[in-house]
C-alpha cells in the first residue's frame, strides 16, 4: 500500500515537472500551428544555464532558477524571432525538418560547451531527504517540485484568465484574422507567448536535472514525452496538457515501478486509448 | 475637406484568384456608404482587402492621409478602421464583456456607452462568445468594432441570418449610430433598401467592379435601377 502511493507521489512530482516543460509548447502550437520539436532545447539551456552558474559564481542552485527562466526565455524569443517565424507559413514538414535540425544544433553545441556526461546540481540540504507522512516517505525536493508547479500554475491561470494579455492570447487563438482585424498584435502576443513558455521550459529543466537527468540528449529523448502530454491535452489550453502530463507521469512511474519489463511501453498504449477516446485532446475545448 | 478613405484601383483576391478587379472610391469623414450587389460580387472581400487580409494584386488604399496599401490588419485596425466581420466571428474563450474590453481603444465608446445603447449585453456580460443567440453575437459584433473607437466602422452582412424581428431592432440602432456616431460608415447588406435608409451614399458591385454610384436616397426611389443590380429581397 505504501509503495502505491509512493508510486503516485512520485509519479505526480514527475508529471508536473513534464506540465511545467511543455505547457509552453501547447500554447505556441496552439495559437500559431507551428509544429516545434524544439521546444525541449530550451528546457536544456535552462538546466546548463543553472549547472553552469553554480559551478562557475557559487551560486547556490536556487538562486540560479529565476536565471534559468530568464535565460530560456531569452533565447526562445532570440529563437522565435530570428529563425522560427520566417516558417509559420511553411508546411508542417518543413517546420518538424527545421526544429529537429534545431534540436541536433543544440545537443552538439550542449556536447561542445559541457561535454557527453551526466549534468548535477546540488540542492540545498532542507530539500533533501524524506520527509514522513502519515506514515509514507516523500521525497522533500518532490514536494518543493510539486508546490512550485502548482504556484506557476495558478499564476499562469490567472495570467490567462483575468489580464487583457491573457484575453488577447486567448482571442488570438480562437481566431487569428479576427483579433489582428481588431488591432491586436498577433506577431507580438505569439513572441511573448514563445518567450514565457520556453522561460517555463528553461526553469523545468533546470528544476529537472534531479529529476529527469541532464546531458546534451536530453531534447531528443524527452521530445516524445513533452509531444504527447500537448496531443493528448489539446493544444491551446492549460487544463488539458495538466491532466495529461500528470496521467502520463503517475503511469509512467507505476509501470517502470511495477511491470519494469514493459518499461515505456505502458505510456504508449495509455496514449493510444486515450487519443481514441478524446481525439481533439482532453481540453476539449481550445485554450 | 480632405478624403477619409481612398482606394485607388485596387485589384485583390485571394491567392491568384483575382475577386476585385479595379475598384476605385473615396469617402469622407463621417460619410455612410451602402455597398450592394449580389451574392458573390466581391463586398466581402473588398471589406477583408480594407482589413489587409486578401491578397493585394495591385493598387492602393489610403485612409487618414496614410498609404495603408501594404499595412498589417493589426495597423489598419489601429490606425481607425473598426470591423464587424461577417459570421460575426466571435472568440468562444472570451465572454461578452472580454470581447468588448480586449480590443478596445480610448475615445468616446466606453463600455457604459457600449450597455446603454446595447441594454441586452449587460445582461448576457459573462456569456460565452459562443453562448448566444445570432442578434446577440452580431450585437457584440458590432460594440466589439465601436470600442476600438473606430473613424470608419465596416459592417459586413450585419443582418444575415438574423430574425426579421430583430433585423427590425437592429437596423433601427445601427441607422442611430450611423446618423449620430459620427463616424464614417460602410454597411454591406442584402437587404438593399434597409441598407440604402440607413445610409448616404450607395456604391454597386458586379464582377468585382463597381457599376453603380449615387446618392441612397436616389437608388431607393429608382426601384427599376434597383432590381436591375441587386436582388432586392426587402
Amino acid at each position: 500500500m505504501t509503495s502505491v502511493i509512493g508510486v503516485l507521489f512520485d509519479g505526480l512530482a514527475y508529471g508536473s515537472l513534464l506540465f511545467l516543460v511543455a505547457v509552453g509548447l501547447s500554447i505556441t502550437m496552439g495559437l500559431m500551428n507551428f509544429i516545434n520539436l524544439a521546444h525541449g532545447a530550451f528546457a536544456m539551456i535552462g538546466g546548463y544555464f543553472s549547472v553552469w552558474l553554480t559551478q562557475k559564481t557559487g551560486l547556490p542552485f536556487l538562486a540560479t532558477l529565476p536565471f534559468a527562466f530568464f535565460g530560456a526565455g531569452l533565447a526562445g524569443l532570440a529563437a522565435e524571432r530570428l529563425l522560427f517565424q520566417r516558417l509559420y507559413k511553411a508546411s508542417h514538414l518543413d517546420q518538424v525538418l527545421f526544429t529537429v535540425g534545431f534540436v541536433f544544433s543544440s545537443i552538439a553545441a550542449a556536447h561542445y560547451f559541457f561535454g557527453a556526461g551526466q549534468q548535477f546540481v546540488s540542492t540545498p540540504g532542507f530539500l533533501q531527504g524524506q520527509l514522513r507522512v502519515a506514515g509514507v516517505d516523500l521525497g522533500k525536493y518532490r514536494l518543493f517540485l510539486i508546490a512550485v508547479v502548482i504556484l506557476l500554475t495558478i499564476a499562469l491561470h490567472l495570467m490567462f484568465a483575468k489580464t487583457r494579455f491573457g484575453a488577447q492570447v486567448r482571442a488570438s487563438v480562437d481566431n487569428q484574422d479576427a483579433a489582428a482585424g481588431l488591432g491586436v498584435n498577433v506577431g507580438l502576443v505569439f513572441s511573448l507567448c514563445f518567450a514565457l513558455g520556453s522561460g517555463l521550459a528553461g526553469l523545468g529543466g533546470a528544476l529537472g536535472v534531479e529529476v529527469l537527468g541532464l546531458d546534451p540528449t536530453f531534447p531528443l529523448k524527452y521530445m516524445v514525452y513533452f509531444l504527447l502530454v500537448v496531443v493528448v491535452g489539446g493544444a491551446g489550453s492549460l487544463r488539458g496538457p495538466l491532466i495529461a502530463a500528470l496521467i502520463l507521469g503517475v503511469f509512467d512511474v507505476a509501470g517502470k515501478y511495477f511491470i519494469p519489463q514493459a518499461g515505456a511501453f505502458i505510456i504508449y498504449v495509455l496514449m493510444i486509448a486515450l487519443l481514441l477516446a478524446f481525439p481533439s485532446g482532453l481540453g476539449g475545448r481550445r485554450a | 475637406m480632405t478624403d477619409l478613405l481612398r482606394v485607388e484601383a485596387l485589384c485583390a483576391g485571394y491567392g491568384q484568384a483575382r475577386v476585385l478587379d479595379g475598384i476605385s472610391f473615396a469617402m469622407k469623414p463621417g460619410e455612410s456608404l451602402a455597398l450592394l450587389g449580389r451574392n458573390g460580387v466581391g463586398k466581402s472581400t473588398l471589406i477583408r482587402s480594407l482589413m489587409g487580409l486578401t491578397k493585394r494584386h495591385s493598387g492602393s488604399v489610403f485612409f487618414g492621409g496614410a498609404d495603408l496599401s501594404a499595412a498589417s490588419p493589426t495597423r489598419r485596425a489601429r490606425a481607425g478602421l473598426g470591423w464587424a466581420p461577417q459570421e460575426r466571428a466571435m472568440f468562444p474563450s472570451l465572454t461578452v464583456e472580454e470581447h468588448l474590453t480586449t480590443t478596445a481603444r480610448p475615445g468616446p465608446w466606453t463600455l457604459e456607452k457600449i450597455y446603454e445603447v446595447f441594454p441586452r449585453l449587460r445582461e448576457r456580460r459573462l456569456n460565452m462568445g459562443d453562448q448566444l443567440s445570432g442578434g446577440e453575437q452580431q450585437m457584440v459584433a458590432i460594440a466589439r468594432a465601436l470600442t476600438t473607437n473606430p473613424r470608419l466602422l465596416l459592417l459586413d452582412e450585419p443582418m444575415e441570418g438574423l430574425a426579421p424581428i430583430i433585423v427590425q431592432e437592429l437596423a433601427a440602432v445601427i441607422g442611430r449610430l450611423i446618423r449620430e456616431g459620427g463616424m464614417a460608415a460602410i454597411v454591406v447588406e442584402q437587404h438593399a433598401r434597409l441598407a440604402l435608409s440607413m445610409t448616404e451614399r450607395a456604391m454597386v458591385l458586379d464582377r468585382g467592379r463597381v457599376v453603380h454610384e449615387s446618392s441612397s436616397e436616389s437608388l431607393l426611389r429608382d426601384s427599376e435601377t434597383l432590381g436591375r443590380l441587386v436582388a432586392v429581397a426587402a
